[in-house]
């Protein structure tokens, strides 16, 4: 097409745009306008009999108003004049049967009977059903958190490329920022601190990769000062408090000088087509988990609106704007932006358009979060419902019932954590690959994969304790009695489980990067001092583990021994400051033992696809760990409403209502992870291996079309 | 060792830096300023160690080799944990640990794996890594303590807290119910039972001495009043404010009932937060509210004046009157319960015992069946300054052990609570 048609069509295509806002604004702006009343114009579109019956309840000049009302108000008034005329009124209105209108028919004598689940029972069968969609909805929230990571730092700069890393690095320093705000208002208690990290990251990174489109401040100490200073003032200006004080500046320094670092670190990063490559590789299992998502959130309604019919029925109805129209717009947009993003992957590869795919992967990514958010609303609902709970449905809005105490706190964690499962989801299919691909350069590649799942994996665990500690904390502020019976009662013997899990996770991490270590040259100096951090490691999950008490409830029950407590003067080795104390030295020993990996890499050559046979199955071990302890969490969370389904609001009187004992819920959770990875496998084969037999089988070509030249 | 000064100027500002962690976190500044000092230390000392390629070892080797190690290392964890007062379990646990780290080891220092030879071998190695840690956790959450479901089962099934109908020990055991529901042992003890020092201990504390209108008080609005010694930002914030929208009438008197048994009749009230206690024999403010009981001023205890007797700067107004200056002063032999010791040396309970059952056949009277036991507590610490002042004393008195549930069956039995429901 020649370019004075293209640029006449585009006008065309505006003016077709600013006409339809302006028809938009009319209607909608200009209350003034007669024919332009939102309510006459939407009643156009829904059941008009229904609306009209609403509205003569609230106008009483409407003419068409039904027999039955006007029965009503002509008594009404007549009550006051004449009291003949009054009980005529009543006796007309008594005798007049109007139960047909809300007679349902046979249905209202038939009592269904409760159906037990066979087998599982039917708390079991919810609880299996809820945990495989929440871990395939977190593998499709996660992935694609990664899979952008990766396609910006595959995709070579055009200009169109640029123009979408603007976009990916303003939502980088969103996430960044958030994560560094947290970690600061939770150790230094900076109030709003999340609001400082938030926009001093997010404006430094927006104004900072601007200026780098323009090839303006292209080195990164140069970045980071203006990104600190940039960041810092609209944090200041952005942020309500009377009052800041010398953390809180700080706070924004860091992070606009984060936010700015970074995106001009990713702005001129070296495009690598591996990463390109990946990205490619991990969106085909995403597209085959989205649909197990779906598959298995069908399931978990339809099981409970049988097992709990009452109650999903009540949860629903208090989110009717949610489920209605919220939740499915949500979901569709997603279901649409996450196909498109699949399947134009390399048509947009081949016309140039790379930029336009990776602001589709942050758009897709927005989605999935915005998702996130909102049902985070109902399951925070659940545990911790606003008060005073008789104006639940009176004085409180819908939003009242979406904004709980607990809701930021769980959307921040499972934002991390979904980060982490990510990562070592990306770990765990690269090791399938690995040990499937005998060529050695898939197992160059794969190993590279391994190296990459590991790290991101890693970079998200470490703020993760910070975000479970904030959500635990609000817990406690809305009611002390939960947090008691997750951190001291019935659950303390599950949270002495997630210290162990934790501690493996750690260790199991740390064994990789020792593993993958040998196989870089010279990177043996870093031997000596890494045993160091080891021993440490053992000692901080030992104290981690340390239990004030062995035996699983507040006060022993019958069969318990109470000697089994540990004594006043030794009872600190069991409070949050060891327990800190230990976390913070096993974040710091694997962020230092990441930092001797990362120079070792830098400094020495690394022998790709000669990892030690143990690595893959350490990927595996981790990812399997990381999906139990996730598994283990969700458990947690859920059984610390105890016999309350909403709690203190609505009870749960089935015979189910009391928690499982330990033993029950490992077996329980075990059989629900197998389920997973058991899938999980079929998945990888399916998405990335079988594709690959085929296509070796008739000719060799790359999975995805570099990127052409601009 | 070129670079030591390097390190040691590295360490240093490490331990500058952990001091000021310290001292924000309130974690014992010192401590933490010598730990990572000579963490950093070690790090520095071992990365410039002349280095040379890990030994890699079979499995036998290295269990071989790790296994005298891990045995000095668990029998020092052993006696140590024992030595310091840990449980048997504890020991336990850390013995189990330093094999944890052995294992831990093991694989660090192992050969370099064979690659798979078969698509066999994969599967079996896979199996192997997915069976592991599945047994492994299987294992853990079947061996670590487990409760029993029916018993919360049945305590969900009991009905809810109604008193009209029940008698005193019913809505006493109705309200330790409650207590326990609301989880308040988790942060107070009563005697020997509960799960930490977080709040004042409810038994030494005695809070059964303080009215039925205080203890509602505390439990409404605690942000109120502290209780002395738990004035810090985090322990005003730490009880909820919450319980007046959680607790039905019923529920909170039945509470209150329970709580209000909570007193020792052996020992002087103890306040403070562990280990930092103290008794009131020590407490200032205690002493001075002692003054105005023992001069008559109070008017809670309208009636009660005990310098009538003993004077109100200690020299007895009535003949036979006891003499609180003198601390070689004998118990009275009027009793039959008399004790041959000194003033100076007499146990709490002698104290409580004279002043609320009386002395026969004297004008002093049982006052604990007139007047409330906490004033008479407290009149009872001023009475000792008169041998024994508050500015002359080079310690505090020491705090008494908690009693064991024994002792306190043994209150009950020897009926030393004056009130006959307890």
């Amino acid at each position: 097409m020649p370019p004075s048609n293209v640029s006449e069509q585009k006008s065309f295509s505006f003016k077709l745009i600013l006409l339809a806002l302006l028809v938009y604004g009319l209607a909608h702006l200009s209350p003034a306008l007669p024919w332009a009343s939102p309510s006459s114009f939407l009643n156009g579109l829904g059941p008009q009999t229904a609306l009209a019956q609403e509205d003569e309840e609230d106008e009483e000049d409407e003419e068409d108003e039904e027999d039955e009302e006007d029965g009503e108000g002509e008594a009404d008034e007549a009550e006051g004049e004449e009291g003949e005329e009054s009980a005529e009124g009543e006796a007309a209105a008594e005798e007049e049967d109007t139960s047909y209108l809300t007679d349902i028919g046979p249905a209202k004598e038939i009592i269904n009977e409760g159906y037990i689940f066979p087998g599982l029972g039917n708390r079991k069968a919810t609880w299996g059903a809820a945990q495989l969609h929440i871990l395939f909805a977190s593998f499709i929230l996660g992935c694609p958190m990664f899979v952008v990571i990766m396609e910006v730092m595959g995709a070579r700069r055009t200009q169109g490329v640029r123009k979408a890393v603007i976009l990916a690095n303003v939502f980088m320093g969103v996430l960044t920022g958030v994560i560094i705000g947290i970690i600061g208002e939770i150790i230094v208690d900076i109030h709003h601190g999340v609001l400082y990290g938030l926009w001093a990251c997010a404006f430094a990174a927006l104004i900072v990769s601007f200026l780098n489109y323009f090839h303006i401040c292209m080195n990164t100490k140069v970045s980071s000062i203006v990104g600190a200073v940039v960041g810092t003032f609209f944090a200041y200006i952005l942020v309500p408090i009377d009052h800041t004080t010398v953390p809180a500046i700080i706070l924004a320094l860091l992070n606009g000088a984060v936010g700015g670092f970074l995106s001009t670190a990713i702005m001129f990063a070296q495009a690598d087509y591996k990463f390109e490559r990946l990205a490619h590789e991990i969106t085909k299992v995403i597209g085959f988990c989205y649909s197990f998502t779906a598959l298995t959130g069908g399931l978990f309604l339809f099981i409970m609106m049988v097992a709990y019919k009452d109650f999903i029925s009540y949860l629903v109805t208090a989110y009717p704007i949610l489920f209605m129209i919220g939740y499915p717009t949500l979901f569709i947009l997603e279901t649409i932006v996450l196909y498109i993003y699949v399947y134009s992957w390399e048509p947009l590869n081949k016309t140039n358009k790379k930029g336009r795919h990776i602001v589709l992967g942050v758009v897709l990514n927005i989605l999935g979060l915005s998702l996130l958010c909102a049902l985070d609303g109902p399951a925070t609902f659940m545990q911790t419902p606003p008060k005073p709970y008789d104006a639940l449905f009176t004085t409180m809005t819908e939003w009242d019932r979406i904004a709980t105490m607990t809701w930021m706190p769980l959307n921040y964690h499972r934002l991390v954590g979904n980060g982490t499962f990510g990562g070592f989801m990306v770990g765990v299919i690269s090791a399938y690959m690995y040990l499937w691909s005998k060529d050695p350069k898939e197992k160059e590649y794969y190993d590279w994969v391994g190296y990459m799942g590991n790290f991101i994996g890693v970079l998200f665990m470490i703020p993760l304790p910070a975000m479970g500690y904030i959500f635990v904390r609000e817990i406690y502020q809305y009611d002390a009695t939960i947090g008691m019976y997750i951190m001291s009662d019935r659950e303390s013997m599950f949270m002495l489980v997630q210290g162990l899990l934790i501690g493996t996770m750690f260790t199991a991490s740390n064994i990789y990067m020792w593993v993958s270590m040998k196989r870089i040259e010279n990177a043996h100096r870093f031997f000596p001092a890494m045993k160091l951090g080891f021993i440490l490691i053992v000692i901080a999950a030992t104290i981690w583990f340390t239990p004030r008490r062995f035996f699983a409830t507040m006060l022993p029950e019958p069969g318990m021994n109470p000697d089994m407590v540990l004594p006043d003067n030794l009872a600190f080795l069991a409070l949050m400051v060891s327990k800190n104390t230990a976390a913070f030295a096993l974040v710091t020993v694997t962020l230092i033992n990441y930092i001797f990996y990362t120079i070792s890499t830098r400094t020495g050559k690394i022998a790709w696809g000669k990892i030690n046979p143990l690595g893959p199955y350490i990927l595996i071990f981790m990812g399997f760990t990381d999906i139990w302890l996730m598994s283990w969490m969700g458990t947690i969370r859920e059984l610390s409403r105890m016999n309350w389904h909403i709690y203190k609001v609505f009870k749960d009187v089935t015979p189910e209502k009391f928690a499982p004992s330990l033993a029950e819920s490992g077996v329980f959770v075990t059989g629900v992870v197998w389920t997973f990875f058991i899938v999980m496998t079929l998945i990888i084969w399916l998405g990335i291996k079988y594709p690959k037999t085929k296509k070796d089988k008739t000719e060799e070509a790359p999975a995805a079309a570099p990127q052409m030249a601009e | 060792m070129k670079t030591l000064p390097k390190i040691l100027i590295i360490a240093a500002a490490v331990g500058v830096f952990g001091y000021g962690v310290g001292e924000f976190f309130s974690m014992n500044p010192p401590l933490m300023a010598g730990a990572m000092a000579g963490l950093t230390l070690l790090y520095g000392i071992l990365l410039t160690k002349q280095h040379r390629p890990p030994k890699e070892q079979g499995f036998f080797k290295n269990i071989a080799t790790k296994i005298p190690v891990v045995t000095v290392i668990a029998v020092i964890l052993w006696f140590g944990a024992g030595y310091f007062g840990f449980p048997v379990w504890w020991q336990i646990e850390f013995v189990s640990f330093s094999v944890i780290g052995m294992i831990f080891f093991i694989i660090l220092d192992l050969k370099t794996m064979k690659p798979e030879k078969s698509a066999g071998d994969s599967l079996l190695r896979l199996t192997v890594t997915y069976a592991l840690p599945s047994a492994l956790f299987i294992t853990i959450t079947a061996q670590l303590p487990q409760f029993d479901p029916e018993y919360e089962l049945a305590k969900l099934n009991r009905p809810p807290v109604k008193l009209s109908g029940l008698a005193g020990p019913e809505v006493i055991a109705a309200g330790r119910e409650i207590f326990e529901s609301n989880k308040c042992f988790n942060c107070h003890k009563v005697f020997w039972e509960g799960n930490s020092d977080r709040g004042p201990n409810l038994g030494t504390k005695q809070i059964g001495l303080y009215s039925e209108d205080y203890i509602k008080e505390q439990i409404l609005d605690p942000r109120k009043k502290q209780s002395p010694g738990f004035e810090d930002k985090k322990s005003k914030k730490a009880m909820p404010t919450y319980y007046g929208e959680d607790l039905s009438e019923d529920e909170l008197s039945a509470l209150v009932s329970y709580l209000k048994t909570m007193r020792d009749p052996t020992h002087i009230p103890v306040e403070g937060k562990f280990p930092d206690q103290w008794t009131w024999w020590d407490d200032k403010q205690v002493l001075e509210e002692g003054k105005i009981v023992f001069e008559g001023k109070e008017p809670a205890t309208e009636g009660l004046n005990c310098a009538v007797c003993h004077g109100a700067d200690g020299i007895p107004m009535m003949t036979g009157a006891f003499d609180f200056r003198n601390p070689d002063n004998m118990d009275t032999t009027k009793m039959a319960d008399h004790r041959p010791i000194k003033l100076k040396d007499w146990p709490d309970d002698l104290y409580y015992r004279r002043v609320t059952r009386g002395v026969d056949a004297t004008p002093m009277a049982p006052w604990g069946m007139l007047f409330p036991h906490l004033y008479l507590w407290k009149a009872e610490a001023y009475a000792r300054t008169f041998h024994d002042p508050l500015d002359k004393r080079t310690e505090k008195k020491p705090v008494p052990p908690i009693p064991t549930k024994e002792e306190i069956e043994r209150w009950k039995t020897e009926g030393l609570f004056l009130d006959p429901l307890l």
